[in-house]
């Protein structure tokens, strides 16, 4: 099928749900306001109307019900997609989560496995209050038995969705709503995966591998155009799946390019940054001409909107950054 | 939307659905751009809404009555019955299918649609109020934009449109019953066509002008005709005076007051007052400064021959940029400015823009009169034909009028053409095809025009101009 | 919008050319009434030259680093409509095609885009609202090509323009690279000038001083000029400690298919390098010329332009006109330096620098009073020597770009200290290369005084068309007999060169007994 639509991230997750969901009878979507509503965000809007209320379920406002819900549908063979309004409200369900979500394949020695995808908008940058920014994938990151997917593109975003669906283990998919609607792209029509644990390369260059995700790749991008003006070629990859990390294609980057740079909007101490730099040590030492440099928000609680600009890496802060490390 | 501000990024942005924004909108949409069309009111303005179509519909049905109520010389006796209510009924119908046309386009094309009220937070970001309780208001971050907003009638102090009996032209485009006396401030195109159409409506017609004649950009004979006509039709006319206030009138109705340059004054009994004295642009609210663009002193945006503000990213079109106010250099704008942002050599180089007005008979001219050709250093040659010369114009009864042709003597090349008379607003487009194309004076009189018909004119009016033209007096 | 043409204008008494040092604009720019678009260089003043319109630059006529003679076209522009020109003419005045000459080439490989198809977004073709006769189709065609429809002339009826005409002109202009709007500053010239001897300048036209050979001899390890090289972040410090390119280091071993170089192979490299003869080690981020270490010495060259050659002109022009006789002696000046010391202080009270040259400013009038041909001009055809009435005094002054000579005017009418404020002031406005061009003419006599830099005695060439000139050695002690001994004084040796035709030896020799009374009893400067 080469036919395309030109669609916003939100809108390709949409299309996502509903291309799957009519795949696959097992597949059903719930959380709050995602009947009826059509979703805050409109993500399942649509969906009500088209398969019925017994596939479209409006949760009462409970997370921990709802994950646990979604648990106990997978592991009797449905194919759940539950949805957290905003990521920040994970935590009520994260005992759900981590003692229940991540462990069912292990518990039972792969009698069951969970093939539920749990949705969540994330990140920040939207002006919102407490809350509602949350970026803390890397608690998800730390809990095996999980797989983390955060798209960065319309067209990896219902590609991605799709495969986290079909998987017979359990995902967590956060979507970055800084750029839900920042731009529209061609998205294929009809059935459509992207691989999990497979990163792209949005740049090539030879100077310094940067590394980064979700909302945080357009900046970098931005970042490494102005860059070249001065003659520093970047080569940007997009990990599109944060855990398990594409170990090989993070090791090539940086034997190629010997210096590097991680990207991420969630805070610095603990984040998957420190991880891609623990793999380069481990992997790839002798090809390291400089420190790994780290642009990440702070080592604070999310900022109330009249200091976001502050926290949240920009263009501006990403080529200081770079240019750190090429100039080591 | 619950919580946060999630901003919608788009490459085009256009604020104004009318022929300006709506062209410039799917011309961008069909060269690949991704393009957003944010309209607070109704698709296509002014224009189509409370401008161009109604008047014209008007026009035609207001002339149909009188046609056919002053045919006896020609046999047909008719008295014909007019129902104002049913008539606007009937432009509200045509009005709905072409803005409902609109919408459909811009969709088909894949132009995204939002509606609300845009302002400007800065050069890339601008805030769309939804209208209505509740609703709230969304960020959509542009790449581009073009400022499409249009103008509105300009209000005289003393006399605010919210006044049942004051009219903007919009109210008079929109009036269930004729009023018996209809009072006109303004003798511009639009206060002539809507005293001819009112005239023809059965009103009694007064028009105060502060300028000593009517219509003031175009040339006396052309005036002379089309004032001559508006008289015999019962208008009255009233120059070098201007509106100095109004009052109630003992019989229910109201006082016009004028005053002319040394204070003399008199007074008008009208039923409802017209004020048509100018447009200006439609700029409140929009917050154009946030964005660093730039206007003039009377409130229009500044522009260069490519549509371009003063902020490299950011066109306006139609009426917000100034003249030629009119909505086919809108739409032509439009194109140019989609044009540029999508990188292609488009610029604003057309050599003339034709203009109309629609009154009885009607006016149309495009490019240089004698005079101005000859400021401009050409050494102009004319030619004429009067429509009284016109065999189809004798078959309609109609033949006031004149085709007029000024071209460059030396090198033959049409610079511009005055038209008065039956169609002149269909006929100038010849003419304007000619001046485009370089065309000579030689080649439209040898261009063979279709017998009968008034276009001949045109092409006898070459003749003219080469002093060999066989159905008039050569000059 | 009619296009109007700028010729270069008189910048200066009686100059007759300019070298047009650099462009400020590029065609398709829009410039304002006033504002410069061009440097011009004219003997030695450098002048910006102002618009005259408001409008677009159509084309540029000159290269820079060509010399225009004054008259000549050097710029056109698209004039606003209600600009300076009331009649909006018709293509009457089509830039002169002829004329056009070469249009500016940027030969950037970069920046010259291909002509093929849409240009970027510069705005080439300007858009004409004057009369067009061209169909919309063909000017849009004009625009894509790049070409502007005014300056073309139809092959159609009346001079009307098809779609054959443009194309034909697109063919004819595909032979000369297209003006790239693009910046047509420096671009890539290289500035071949690496060093430039500031101390070389005297009065004498000297050839500029000799470059260093960028000489290597060859070196005993040969680099290795590898792209990738594996070592450990230790290894890496200490290369760059030992300024070493780690690509460099020899090493035979390999990991992972890779060379690696460990802690000896770096520090047995940077030993070998040190051994040999010290070249100067690029350092690690520019770019190796060879990989090999040059080993042969290679001619610089340094353009011969501007002010450089401007002093070349001038000084043949001296030389090679007047017979030059120069006239040298010593003047004894132990009372000039104890006057000095004694007004120093009062000098520096009145915020002023007190030196030498004030005092010898004055012995010279003291000296031109009494002997007035050294203060003269020959006009030859005219046959007649002006003895000039003022006392202007050209003072050479050293500066980056050669030698500058501003002048003091009505140095009989000035005190000490307002001279040595106002040698002060030019001299380093000289250095700023700050001088407007009248600063720099009508000096009656020049002194040159390379004794600030050292030297005793030298051949100054005369500053055309003065006819003489005198040249200060440096004040030091030296050995004077003094009633039949040899003592240590200190001494100031001077130059002196004459115009033969003007003025004979005894008369030079006279002068310079003067100046030189005046300058061992300064008492004396009070008599002027």
């Amino acid at each position: 099928m080469s036919e395309t639509q030109n669609l916003t991230l939100v809108q390709a997750v949409r299309d996502g749900l509903y291309t799957e969901m009519r795949e696959d009878d097992d597949v059903l979507v719930l959380g709050q306001d995602v009947g009826k509503n059509g979703g805050v965000f409109r993500a399942t809007e649509g969906l009500f109307d088209e398969f019925g209320g017994d596939r479209v379920v409006d949760t009462p406002l409970a997370e921990s019900g709802i994950v646990g819900a979604a648990v106990g549908m997978a592991a009797m063979g449905l194919k759940p997609v539950p949805e957290i309004q905003f990521s920040g409200f994970m935590y009520p369900g994260f005992d759900q989560i981590v003692s229940h979500m991540a462990r069912f394949r292990a518990r039972s020695r792969g009698r069951y496995t969970l093939p539920m995808t749990l949705r969540a908008p994330y990140g920040g940058g939207i002006r919102a209050p407490e809350h509602h920014s949350e970026s803390k994938e890397a608690f998800y990151a730390h809990e095996a038995g999980l797989k983390v997917v955060i798209p960065s593109t319309p067209s990896d975003a219902k590609g991605l969705l799709a495969a986290s669906i079909r998987d017979p283990d359990p995902v967590i998919f956060l979507e970055p709503k800084l750029i839900y609607r920042a731009f529209r792209e061609a998205v294929p029509e009809g059935p459509h995966t992207v691989p999990i644990g497979e990163a792209a390369t949005r740049r090539e260059g030879e100077d310094v591998a940067v590394f980064t995700y979700g909302a945080m790749t357009r900046p970098t991008l931005e970042a490494a155009e102005n860059l070249a003006e001065e003659g520093i070629e970047c080569e940007v990859v997009d990990l599109r799946t944060i855990s398990p990390l594409d170990r090989e294609a993070i090791v090539e980057a940086f034997e190629a390019t010997g210096r590097a740079v991680v990207v991420h909007e969630a805070p610095k101490t603990g984040g998957l940054a420190a991880e891609i730099t623990a793999i380069i040590q481990e992997e790839a030492l002798l090809y390291q001409e400089a420190p790994v440099t780290r642009v990440t928000g702070f080592d604070v609680p999310y900022p109330l909107y009249a200091l976001e600009d502050y926290y949240l890496p920009t263009a501006a802060r990403i080529e200081e950054g770079i240019t750190e490390a090429v100039e080591f | 939307m619950v919580v946060g501000d999630i901003a919608t990024g788009t490459e085009v942005l256009v604020i104004g659905a009318g022929p300006g924004g709506y062209v410039a909108a799917i011309r961008a949409a069909q060269k690949g751009l991704d393009t957003t069309l944010v309209e607070k009111d109704a698709y296509g303005g002014a224009c189509l809404n409370r401008g161009c179509i109604p008047s014209k519909a008007l026009i035609t049905g207001s002339g149909l009555a009188h046609e056919a109520g002053n045919a006896e010389f020609m046999g047909v006796h008719a008295d014909p019955a007019v129902d104002m209510g049913q008539m606007i009924e009937w432009k509200d119908g045509v009005v709905d299918q072409l803005t409902g046309g609109v919408e459909k386009l811009c969709k088909a094309n894949g132009v995204n649609l939002v509606e609300g009220t845009a302002s400007f937070v800065d050069d890339r970001t601008v805030r769309v109020a939804h209208g209505g309780a509740g609703q709230g208001s969304e960020s959509i971050e542009f790449e581009h934009a073009i400022v499409s907003t249009g103008s509105q009638p300009i209000q005289i102090p003393g006399f605010e449109f919210a006044a049942d009996h004051i009219w903007s032209s919009a109210d008079a485009l929109d009036a269930e019953t004729v009023p018996d006396r209809l009072g006109i401030v303004g003798g511009g195109y639009i206060g002539m066509e809507l005293a001819t159409t009112y005239a023809k409506l059965g009103a009694e017609v007064t028009v105060v002008e502060m300028l000593d004649d009517i219509l003031d950009p175009y040339e006396d004979d052309v005036k002379r005709i089309v004032r001559k006509r508006a008289e015999e039709l019962g208008v009255e006319f009233h120059f070098g005076e201007g509106a100095s206030g109004w009052s109630e009138g003992a019989d229910g109705g109201y006082l016009l007051q004028t005053e002319t340059e040394e204070g003399e004054e008199s007074t008008y009994g009208v039923d409802k007052i017209l004020v048509a004295v100018g447009r200006q642009p439609v700029t409140d609210g929009l917050d154009v400064e946030n964005a660093g663009i730039e206007t003039d002193d009377r409130g229009f945006i500044e522009t260069d021959d490519r549509t371009r503000t003063a902020v490299e990213h950011i066109h306006a079109v139609g009426d917000v940029a100034g003249d030629p106010m009119l909505a086919h250099a809108a739409s032509k704008e439009g194109i140019v400015a989609a044009e540029v942002i999508a990188g292609e050599p488009a610029a604003l180089d057309q050599q003339a823009i034709p203009a109309a007005v629609f009154t009885d008979p009607e006016i149309g001219t495009v490019g240089m009169t004698e005079s101005e050709a000859d400021d401009a250093g050409f050494d102009p040659v004319v030619g004429q034909m009067p429509f009284n010369a016109s065999g189809r114009a004798m078959t309609t009864g109609h033949t006031d009028g004149f085709v007029r042709l000024v071209a460059d003597e030396e090198t033959g090349f049409v610079l511009g053409g005055q038209i008065v008379g039956p169609e002149a607003s269909e006929l100038i487009a010849e003419v304007t095809l000619a001046i485009e194309m370089g065309a000579t004076i030689e080649d439209v009189a040898a261009t063979v025009h279709t017998h009968p018909t008034l276009a001949e004119a045109v092409m006898e009016a070459a003749e003219n101009a080469q002093g060999q033209a066989i159905h008039t007096l050569n000059r | 919008m009619p296009v109007k043409e700028f010729t270069l204008p008189d910048v200066g008494e009686g100059v007759a050319e300019g070298e047009l040092v650099t462009w400020l604009v590029a065609p398709g720019d829009r410039v304002e009434e006033d504002q410069p678009v061009a440097e011009v260089e004219t003997d030695k003043a450098l002048v910006e030259v102002p618009s005259r319109y408001d409008g677009v630059v159509e084309e540029l006529f000159a290269e820079e680093g060509e010399i225009v003679p004054v008259g000549d076209v050097i710029i056109s522009f698209r004039v606003d409509e209600d600009g300076e020109d009331a009649d909006s003419g018709t293509s009457e005045e089509p830039a002169e095609s002829g004329e056009s000459g070469e249009a500016d080439a940027d030969s950037d490989g970069d920046t010259a885009a291909e002509p093929d198809g849409e240009p970027a977004d510069e705005p080439d073709g300007d858009v004409p609202s004057g009369r067009t006769f061209a169909p919309p189709s063909v000017r849009r065609l004009a625009r894509e090509l790049g070409i502007d429809i005014a300056a073309l002339d139809g092959s159609g009826p009346g001079g009307r323009i098809s779609e054959a005409d443009v194309r034909a002109h697109a063919e004819d202009d595909a032979s000369e690279p297209r003006p790239a709007p693009a910046d047509i500053g420096s671009g890539d010239r290289k500035s071949a000038v690496s060093k430039r001897d500031a101390s070389g300048d005297d009065a004498d036209s000297s050839a500029a001083a000799t470059m260093p050979d960028a000489a290597e001899p060859a070196a005993a390890v040969e680099p290795a000029g590898r792209e990738t090289t594996l070592a450990t972040p230790a290894t890496r410090k200490l290369a760059r400690d030992l300024n070493v390119d780690i690509d460099d280091v020899p090493t035979d071993e390999t990991r992972d298919g890779e060379a690696f170089v460990a802690d000896e192979a770096v520090q047995a490299y940077a030993d070998a390098l040190e051994g040999s003869v010290d070249a100067e080690s690029a350092p690690a981020d520019t770019v190796a010329v060879s990989d090999s270490g040059a080993s042969e010495s290679v001619d610089e060259t340094v353009p011969y332009r501007g002010v450089r050659r401007t002093i070349g002109k001038q000084m043949e022009r001296s030389k090679y006109t007047a017979p030059h006789v120069s006239h040298h002696d010593t003047a004894e000046v132990d009372a000039l330096v104890e006057a000095r010391e004694r007004l120093k202080p009062k000098a520096e009270a009145a915020g002023v620098k007190l030196t030498y040259m004030p005092f010898v400013m004055k012995a010279i009038v003291a000296g031109l009073k009494e002997y007035p041909y050294l203060n003269s001009e020959l006009r030859e055809d005219e046959e007649e020597i002006v003895l000039k009435g003022e006392y202007n005094l050209g003072i050479a002054v050293a500066t980056d770009a050669g030698l500058l000579v501003p002048v003091v005017e009505n140095v009989d009418e000035k005190g000490l200290f307002e001279l040595a404020a106002e040698v002060r002031d030019l001299a380093s406005r000289a250095r700023d290369r700050k001088l407007k061009p009248a600063e720099m003419k009508g000096s009656t006599f020049s002194i040159t005084n390379f004794g600030a830099i050292g030297g005793e005695y030298a051949t100054p060439i005369i500053n055309y068309p003065e006819t003489a000139i005198l040249g200060l050695g440096a004040i030091e002690e030296r050995p004077v007999v003094r009633d039949g001994e040899v003592v240590a004084a200190p001494t100031l040796p001077l130059s002196l060169s004459i115009d033969h035709r003007v003025i004979d030896g005894a008369v030079a020799a006279e002068f310079a007994n003067t100046v030189m009374e005046h300058l061992e009893h300064p008492l004396l400067l009070l008599t002027q």
